[in-house]
């Protein structure tokens, strides 16, 4: 055979509301690996201590998602420019001054939390990602855990919960941009000629 | 090869909605057409595309090692000389390639003819990976096509896979993607190709191509101030180093896909480099620069720009004579010159075949049928089937 045998339909459709789908169907065709969970059970711990405790057999596992939850949260948590800003979102209390290794100053929601997820089979491997929260009442994660990515983990008072493999995925580093719009002229320019004949909705630049 | 009728099928419109393919009809007229297929053979798939292609890309891997270190080859090739490290670093490094579209011209006997190598930025991706191979299941289930028809197409299968090896080489590396905005085709296909870089768990983002920022530490970023170190940019490297941020590519260390040295294989320069290299190559077309002395054709050729994209600025010519141009914004460059074959003509309408590689394997194909000679951006695109 000269193709393929298999393709993750559910991986490619983008609206499932056309056809009547039938869901529990689909999942029982193996052909569907979306429908593989990828959610697992987590902790969310306040503290070092409160990781240590709960698994005294797991100290030093608990020290280094601790540490490498810091570092991600200084790489990839939300930047602001002044305090006020940062307080709109996270609260007084909630945000701290952050100066980056290349010199850039900022301000920054302090890490809350970590989650920790241990692999099933292994005990000493795990997935760590660090949460915040914020204490004022009218932001939208207001005694709410949350990711650098906004996504909500639900209330600040749980410790167990429910998460998807995403929340580990790389974050891209956070930086200062000190200016946009360097690339793209050359396609601008081209896409003038001709416009009145072709509709900009197909002319890419692939070819 | 046939160009054979067969009903549509009475709900794609719906399908295609249904996953997201938004751009098979343009201006009111169909881009997408499956009121008719091209049949193949399995010996012309095989002997006639899929090993000739394998052969081209290596012929063209061979080409670029005789540019890269050469002034001489890369002043033909156009590249700024400020960007002549930037590629050969890329090379040298081996840095990994994801995907290229050969055009071929082929009429169902005798060697196909490369036309040109799309090896930067190819589009037609997600109607070739997936749609074609959609509409090839749904007409077999539907027993409107012969039972144990095949087609020749791994594309998807092979880009996932190729993402799987991209991870395993930067496991925690995040992907950005980006193209230009307004086009729904480009958006389209950078899309597909995150749905198959997240099957190979390889973590992805978005980002337009005139959004893309710099920050104080040179690297590249998104909008939301994230860093970008690896981007697919669906976006020529022969614009990318002529633009304000030009100079940044080379210190922001980016990893790229398509990486730089693809900049010498979607060079229009490449073709009359194979052909000295390869004369008389039977997948071969005799080409020169247009300033080449030995540019001098009996019968028709073909003017094609140093740089272009869908067909534009091309023009066929007899002697001195121009019989059929098309026009566009390219050829400052300069031009390089090819000798003409015609591309097979069925129902009135002239079809070209592509051919697709994944990195260095060959596995895929693709029709486009055009009613001039000369394909373009809105010439149709039909799905194929291997006839047992």
């Amino acid at each position: 055979m000269k193709r393929s045998q298999i393709i993750n339909l559910n991986r490619m459709r983008k609206y499932s509301g056309v056809f009547a789908l039938k869901p529990l169907a689909l999942c029982m065709t193996v052909l569907f690996a979306g429908c593989e969970s990828n959610e697992q059970q987590a902790d969310i711990f306040k503290t070092l201590e409160e990781c240590k405790t709960t698994y005294p057999d797991l100290s030093a596992q608990c020290e280094m998602a601790f540490n490498e939850s810091l570092k991600k949260a200084e790489d990839t948590a939300p930047k602001y420019k002044t305090m006020d800003d940062c307080i709109i979102d996270f609260g007084p209390e909630r945000c701290t001054p952050y100066k980056s290794a290349d010199g850039n100053s900022w301000f920054m929601p302090a890490m809350a939390g970590f989650m920790l997820a241990r692999a099933l089979d292994d005990n000493r491997r795990y997935n760590t990602a660090p949460m915040f929260t914020s204490s004022i009442n009218s932001s939208p994660y207001y005694n709410r855990w949350t990711t650098v990515d906004g996504n909500s983990y639900g209330d600040y008072r749980n410790r167990q919960v429910r998460t998807n493999t995403d929340v580990f995925r790389p974050q891209p580093r956070i930086t200062k941009t000190i200016e946009r719009g360097g690339f793209g002229s050359k396609a601008s320019a081209a896409s003038s000629w001709g416009s009145s004949t072709k509709s900009s909705s197909r002319s890419g630049w692939g070819g | 090869m046939q160009r054979l009728t067969i009903a549509p099928r009475p709900n794609w419109k719906l399908k295609a909605h249904e996953y997201g393919f938004n751009f098979h009809t343009l201006l009111g007229e169909p881009y997408w057409r499956e009121d008719a297929y091209y049949s193949f053979s399995l010996a012309q798939i095989e002997n006639d595309i899929e090993a000739p292609t394998l052969e081209l890309h290596q012929m063209c891997l061979h080409a670029v090692a005789q540019v890269v270190n050469n002034e001489q080859r890369l002043q033909q090739f156009c590249i700024p000389p400020a960007h002549w490290d930037l590629i050969a670093d890329s090379w040298r490094r081996q840095d990994p390639s994801l995907y290229s579209r050969l055009d071929l011209a082929y009429t169902g006997q005798g060697p196909a003819k490369l036309l040109e190598n799309n090896a930067d930025t190819p589009t037609s991706l997600y109607e070739t990976g997936f749609w074609q191979w959609l509409w090839l299941e749904d007409q077999l289930q539907a027993g409107l096509l012969p039972a144990g028809a095949d087609q020749y197409n791994l594309l998807q299968e092979k880009l996932i896979e190729r993402f799987r090896q991209l991870k395993s080489q930067f496991p925690d590396r995040l992907l950005h993607l980006s193209c230009c905005q307004d086009s729904s085709e480009d958006r389209g296909t950078v899309q597909y190709l995150a749905d198959c870089a997240l099957e190979a768990g390889v973590a992805n983002e978005f980002v337009f191509i005139e959004d893309i920022g710099l920050s104080k530490r040179g690297t590249f970023t998104d909008l939301n101030n994230g860093e970008i170190r690896w981007l697919f940019k669906l976006y020529p490297w022969e614009f990318m180093l002529r633009e304000a941020f030009a100079e940044h590519i080379y210190p922001s260390k980016t990893q790229w896909l398509e990486p730089p040295w693809k900049a010498l294989v979607s060079n229009k320069a490449i073709l009359p480099l194979l052909w000295q290299l390869f004369p008389n190559h039977p997948n071969l077309l005799p080409a020169y620069f247009e300033n080449d002395p030995k540019a001098e054709f009996t019968g028709r050729y073909v003017k094609k720009p140093i740089f272009a994209r869908e067909g534009a600025n091309i023009s066929i010519w007899q002697g001195d004579q121009p019989i059929l141009a098309s026009d566009g914004p390219y050829g400052a460059e300069g031009y390089i010159v090819q000798s003409y074959t015609p591309l097979p003509e069925f129902n009135g309408r002239h079809a070209l075949v592509g051919s697709w590689l994944v990195n260095d394997e060959a596995c895929g194909l693709s029709i486009r049928e055009d009613s001039s000679a000369i394909t373009q951006n809105l010439s149709a695109y039909l799905p194929h089937v291997i006839t047992p």
